[in-house]
């Protein structure tokens, strides 16, 4: 790869505590019921019988058949979640062969700037036959101990 | 002038790289993969044959035996002709081009030749590979359109995959050879 010079800014910015904020907290516990009763409601519903919830009158539900498929088909999707990940992650590496390995359009158009005596110089990519002559052919037992 | 050093490639097994050179203009450098070993030669081997058994004693089928053997023996023929690279060699030329020929374990031998009117560079780059970042050489072929531009890359002892220590040794022949070569193009 090339050689690049990085500026690191650091500007101290105003820590705000999101912890104290009461807004937070509000939002917190209306998460926190509405998960349990999401809970309660899944366990009403996977294992109260039909017949008694029919005689309470709440007959709208969907199959008992999908409390026991929807949280196994989210287990499955999450195993090949990790799978799909890895091997979309290794597909759109490049390849040895390449040409992204070595530039690219942001390098083949950048504009030579001025050499200023005083100032740093600016930023710029260094191509990769100038870096290898640098690191392999002008230092010559830095890469040579095994 | 004839050379031979040991190196190790990027997994750990033993390279062997031999450098000949034949004139101030011209050098040859041939790297040795390992040969297929005994060990897992016998351990595939054991393993179809044991997934064939057990598949022969579920199906009592003793077609099962004659086809894992028939698999085993055209497998291992189809590696060795297709699949397992025995040496890489790298020649270079000064006013003609480069050279890389890989001969492959059954005997086939398969050539690329590359002008050096085509040649910008031969470099070392790193990338990613796999889960490991490794350095490889490669050579930068120019561009028709742009003078300064790279039109492809061409990674060189892709089999063989040396380390970094190697690679330092060949690149700092073939940029001899290439000063040389510019030297020569550019004076009148």
């Amino acid at each position: 790869g090339s050689a690049v010079l990085f500026l690191v800014h650091s500007a101290p910015g105003k820590m705000v505590e999101n912890s104290l904020l009461p807004g937070r907290a509000i939002y917190d516990f209306v998460l926190l019921l509405s998960s349990q009763f999401g809970f309660i409601l899944y366990l009403v519903w996977a294992f109260i019988p039909e017949s008694w919830l029919n005689s309470l009158g709440l007959t709208y539900w969907p199959q008992k058949h999908w409390t026991v498929a929807l949280p196994l088909h989210l287990l499955i999707t999450i195993v090949i979640g990790y799978v799909l990940l890895f091997r979309i992650n290794m597909m759109s590496t490049p390849s040895l062969n390449s040409i992204c390995t070595i530039t690219d359009n942001y390098a083949k158009n950048q504009q030579p700037k001025k050499y200023q005596e005083v100032a740093i110089p600016a930023l710029r990519v260094i191509s990769t036959s100038e870096v290898n002559q640098m690191l392999f052919l002008a230092a010559k037992d830095l890469y040579t101990k095994n | 002038m004839e050379d031979e050093r040991s190196f190790s490639d990027i997994c750990g097994g033993r390279l062997a790289l031999q450098r000949r050179y034949y004139s101030p203009s011209c050098r040859e450098f041939c790297l040795s993969c390992p040969r297929l070993s005994l060990r897992s030669l016998t351990a595939v081997t054991c393993t179809v044959w044991l997934a064939a058994y057990g598949l022969f004693t579920l199906c009592e089928n003793s077609m099962i035996l004659s086809a894992a053997i028939f698999i085993t023996l055209l497998g291992l023929l189809g590696y060795l002709h297709f699949v397992k690279i025995d040496q890489e060699t790298l020649l270079i030329i000064d006013s003609l081009g480069i050279q890389m020929t890989s001969s492959y374990a059954s005997g086939k031998e398969s050539t690329t030749f590359i002008e050096m009117d085509k040649v910008k560079d031969i470099v070392i780059n790193e990338a990613i590979y796999m889960q490991k970042v490794i350095y490889y050489l490669c050579i930068l072929l120019k561009d028709p359109v742009e003078p300064h531009g790279i039109s492809q890359v061409v990674p060189v002892f892709q089999s063989a995959k040396p380390r970094l220590d190697c690679l330092i040794e060949v690149y700092r022949s073939c940029q001899e050879i290439l000063a040389h070569q510019k030297a020569t193009s550019t004076s009148p």
